[in-house]
């Protein structure tokens, strides 16, 4: 039982969200073990940001734990969670939209700004995943495209060298030739050994390249399982496949 | 001609000192989103730091400045700590109360504790030098030099370093900021301490020209005010153009028309403004 436990790195426990009187998440429990690949799916509005808003600070619980690596981390303020090792590219991107794509990915290593050769291995490693952000790295962030600006925030979050990345639908409302070009570097990032949190709207592409996933409606999770229990299940097929 | 040049040193010398004086408090919109009435009466307190600093204690008058840079900076993030923070969950109303309640106290402490008459600063930069046929005072010189080097300070600490970076993070996003583990909270006190030191820096340059008093920062609070809606809120270039723009006007206004026109040209200019492009000359879509 005891070394279960260990196992799991991100676990969160009954958590409950609210804004004001409204529920925004209910009972919530979740966990990402070490080198895993999790998705969560649901539809817009079902409680996939605000979780994952809450697993970094931004948000506090009305009720719930979340662990990380054992250490209790929920209600913290955001900019000591990623010190923890838990980024985010989250919804909406949040990027620094005057500052060059340069200047944003060196901000993404605020908390090891002292680690020169360190930060510049990890621009290196962004501009491999990303070899557009390399051309790009003079421009202010703002004016580059939906997609470059994804790989500009996912780039950001990783230069904090992070155990686990929460991604908040990376893919909405890129063409699909760039949302699969920004999934597979995911993909990438997971093989290199950071877990990975995504949430997507389409469960398909989603399905194919994690390795669990949970299915959250109205705030509370009603479905969880591999890859495989997920993409046999019926009502999965029907409801976000449309199948 | 020569009143004409004579007339632009003048302006650009007041110039420099409103530029500087309204760079803190639209640093402080930027990050703070704080409209902070009581920018003046930090800058009334930095101009009597000087004073003391001069007459009392002997201390060289641009160390004196440097001295008052420091223990405004002091006070504006003790303002930040004591007043602001507690209130950063508050309403923008709340804001506004507390930043006028400590624009009163500021100006009653200074004439309860150094009486309210009018002082001369006196500066070692006396006279006046020739350039090219003008007798341009020296002091004004030293205005318009170290008030560029301050700016030119400013903005290469804005762009070059890290805090800077945090400031401008913090402007431009607040919750990338903390997903990428910057403290705005210490960004905030940081923000404040900077405001506070440039309006010390620019009433302790302009003091020797005009007076220190306790209600000398009024009439500079209307015009940073003006200077940063005309600029556009938290823009740092708006700041800079915007404080030479209204110095110029209201100089040559003073001379060619009449000396209360000069005072008032700067509002007419923000009513222009505002009726043609309402959120400033450099606004960036706040």
């Amino acid at each position: 039982m005891q070394k279960k436990r260990e196992k799991k790195m991100l676990e969160v426990s009954d958590l409950s969200v609210r804004y004001g009187e409204f529920v925004a998440l209910r009972d919530v429990s979740l966990e990402v073990d070490e080198g895993e690949f999790v998705v969560v799916l649901g539809a817009n509005g079902a409680g996939k940001s605000t979780l994952f808003r809450t697993i970094n600070g931004l948000m506090r619980p009305s009720a719930g734990e979340i662990s990380f690596y054992g250490e209790r981390i929920e209600g913290r303020p955001a900019n000591t969670v990623v010190s923890r090792g838990v980024t985010q590219s989250a919804e909406g991107r949040h990027l620094f939209p005057e500052l060059s794509v340069l200047k944003n990915l060196t901000l993404g290593a605020y908390i090891r700004r002292r680690d020169r050769a360190g930060i510049n291995e990890s621009l290196e490693e962004v501009y491999e995943l990303f070899p557009i952000l390399r051309e790009k790295r003079r421009d202010p962030a703002g004016s580059l495209s939906g997609g470059q600006q994804q790989m500009v925030a996912i780039g950001r979050a990783l230069m904090a060298k992070p155990k686990l990345l929460i991604l908040d639908e990376p893919s909405l409302g890129l063409a699909p030739l760039v949302a699969r070009q920004v999934l597979d570097a995911v993909v990438q990032i997971n093989r290199t050994g950071i877990m990975v949190l995504l949430a997507e709207q389409n469960a398909q592409a989603a399905l194919k390249i994690a390795h669990r996933g949970y299915v959250v409606e109205n705030g509370e999770i009603t479905l969880q399982g591999t890859r495989e229990e997920l993409l046999g299940n019926g009502e999965i097929r029907r409801a976000y496949m449309g199948a | 001609m020569e009143l004409f040049l004579q007339q632009l040193i003048n302006g650009i010398a007041l110039g420099s000192v409103y530029g500087l004086a309204a760079l803190g408090l639209t640093l402080v919109f930027g990050v703070l989103r704080i409209p902070n009435l009581a920018h003046g009466a930090l800058y009334m307190v930095g101009a009597y730091v000087t004073y003391f600093a001069l007459v009392s204690y002997g201390i060289p008058y641009i160390a004196a400045i440097g001295l008052s840079a420091v223990v405004l900076a002091v006070v504006g993030i003790t303002i930040e700590r004591l007043v602001f923070h507690p209130l950063r969950n508050a309403p923008h109303t709340h804001h506004l109360i507390a930043a006028v309640g400590v624009l009163f106290f500021l100006e009653s402490g200074a004439q309860v504790l150094w009486g309210s008459e009018f002082r001369q600063m006196p500066s070692p930069f006396v006279g006046t030098v020739e350039v090219l046929g003008l007798n341009i005072g020296l002091q004004r010189l030293v205005v318009i030099f170290a008030s560029i080097a301050v700016m030119a300070a400013l903005y290469l600490f804005l762009k070059k370093t890290v805090p800077g970076q945090t400031i401008e993070a913090i402007e431009q996003d607040r919750t990338g900021a903390s997903l990428v583990g910057i403290d705005a909270n210490r960004v905030s006190m940081m923000t404040f301490g900077i405001s506070a030191a440039l309006a010390a820096v620019a009433a302790s340059l302009v003091a020797p020209i005009n007076l220190v008093f306790p209600t000398m920062g009024e009439a500079l609070n209307l015009k940073v005010f003006a200077i940063i809606i005309l600029g556009g809120l938290g823009s740092i270039p708006g700041a800079i153009v915007g404080g030479f723009l209204l110095a110029l006007a209201e100089v040559f206004s003073s001379t060619y028309i009449s000396n209360a026109f000069g005072q008032a040209i700067g509002f007419v200019f923000l009513l222009v403004v505002l009726a043609v492009r309402p959120t400033g000359l450099f606004s960036k879509g706040v």
